[in-house]
């Protein structure tokens, strides 16, 4: 059996790593809650690319337009999007079971495949397999990562869909549902899709210049970059959200094991006095006799 | 009309003004009330807002964009942007700073994917520092 001295020691250490996932699940938690402040913000944005695209396509404008070109998938591209730290619970790993998935079906269907890594974690995964080439990797972006920050993923991925390297973008990433639930989907963002909205009259009666297809080509491509910055957001929100949990567990366990330590510590503590008091009374009866 | 600046960080503008000017493609438009219905792409560049008629041209608004789409209709103008940067948030010397490392990283560049992260950076610099300018001209 351990001395007190052992005890105490252990108690103090683990009281110690109690302070500090303490402090992370705080953080993680303001953090969590800024990025799903910052989750709804880019709606406007799609909604108005979404108006503008329906009533483009109400034109014919999409049929003949290389973005939204359907083709039967022969190579993809997948975009992971990972973490850049640990400490996040089951992020990562959920995220890289979907992926594998998504690989193995792949394997089966024939289909050939590339990937981008977005995250450390990610990319540190990826860089091991064998069966997918790498086509990009990003570390360490902001958590509300700016337009440039996405436009060399998006080139990357549009050149790739539009040369024919690929037929399909897709792109791997945790939903965050809410704070307790999140889910890992899978979304494809090339050939583009949209939801139909209502078209206002202005828009219906409006000029065009220079022409749809220049128009079609820009908002296209801001819808893509709206879809994958919602990704990327979806992504922390859910990063933090599971970080927080998995900080306020293994603070919890701490706390039982603390408590767990200290009974024993007493136990022993205790046993100790009363073996000392059977030795005292023990040589008192010796010397009485 | 309303002026809706939309990012995708959310509205940076969504207020009555009175003038819009929005580097296009082909070249520089002025939109005032009432103008016809015009949807067309921004190039990167300047979006210079007169808020009131009355307003000098001291009391301008400059935003950085890094190019988008706009649309025009009678009282509304909605831009969509990639970037809007206010120039009053641009420090010029940060910019300067910036975009000298920009070049440098430009013409130290080892692939193709580095080339064209720099040349980004270098037009969003450039971009930035050139409003700067011109808000410090008009404001002087």
């Amino acid at each position: 059996m351990p001395s007190t001295r052992q005890l105490k020691l252990r108690i103090r250490s683990v009281k110690s790593t109690k302070q500090i996932t303490k402090a992370m699940q705080l953080v993680a938690a303001s953090k969590m809650r800024r990025a799903q402040e910052a989750d709804k913000v880019s709606a406007p944005y799609s909604q108005a690319a979404s108006e503008l695209l329906t009533y483009l396509a109400s034109q014919g404008a999409t049929k003949s337009h290389a973005l939204f070109e359907t083709r039967k998938v022969k190579s993809r591209l997948l975009i992971v999007i990972g973490s850049d730290k640990g400490l996040v619970g089951a992020y990562n790993s959920n995220v890289v079971k979907a992926y594998i998935r998504e690989l193995q079906q792949d394997d089966k269907t024939g289909v050939k495949n590339e990937t981008i890594a977005i995250g450390h974690k990610a990319s540190q995964f990826v860089a091991r397999l064998k069966d997918t080439a790498v086509a990009g990797v990003y570390e360490y972006l902001s958590d509300q990562p700016a337009g440039s920050e996405l436009r060399a993923i998006l080139d990357t991925a549009r050149n790739k869909f539009v040369s024919g390297d690929v037929d399909a973008v897709d792109i791997v990433y945790t939903e965050f549902l809410s704070s307790i639930n999140q889910k890992v989907t899978t979304v494809r963002i090339l050939p583009a899709g949209f939801t139909e909205t209502e078209v206002t009259r202005e828009i219906r009666e409006a000029l065009y210049e220079p022409d749809t297809e220049t128009v079609l080509d820009a908002v296209t491509y801001r819808l893509i970059s709206a879809q994958l910055f919602q990704a990327l957001l979806d992504g922390k929100a859910s990063e933090y959200s599971m970080q927080m949990i998995a900080m306020k567990n293994a603070t919890d366990n701490a706390s039982e094991l603390v408590d767990d330590l200290t009974i024993e510590m007493n136990k022993v503590r205790q046993g100790a006095i009363t073996q000392e008091l059977a030795e005292i009374s023990g040589g008192v009866e010796a010397l009485s006799e | 009309m309303n002026l809706e600046l939309i990012t995708l960080l959310g509205k940076k503008i969504d207020q009555e003004v009175y003038e819009v000017m929005i580097p296009t493609a082909e070249g520089e438009i002025g939109v005032f009330p009432g103008h016809e219905p015009l949807v067309t792409i921004a190039v990167p560049g300047a979006i210079v807002v007169r808020y009131d008629k009355g307003d000098s041209d001291s009391q301008l608004d400059y935003f950085a964009i890094s190019g988008g789409v706009v649309e025009v209709s009678q009282e509304k103008v909605r831009i969509l942007v990639d970037e809007a940067d206010n120039g009053d948030d641009i420090i010029e010397s940060e910019s300067k700073a910036a975009l000298a490392r920009a070049i440098e990283m430009r013409d130290n560049a080892k692939d193709q994917v580095e080339l064209e992260q720099a040349h980004q950076l270098v037009d969003r610099h450039s971009v930035r520092l050139k409003v700067a300018d011109i808000r410090r001209r008009h404001r002087r």
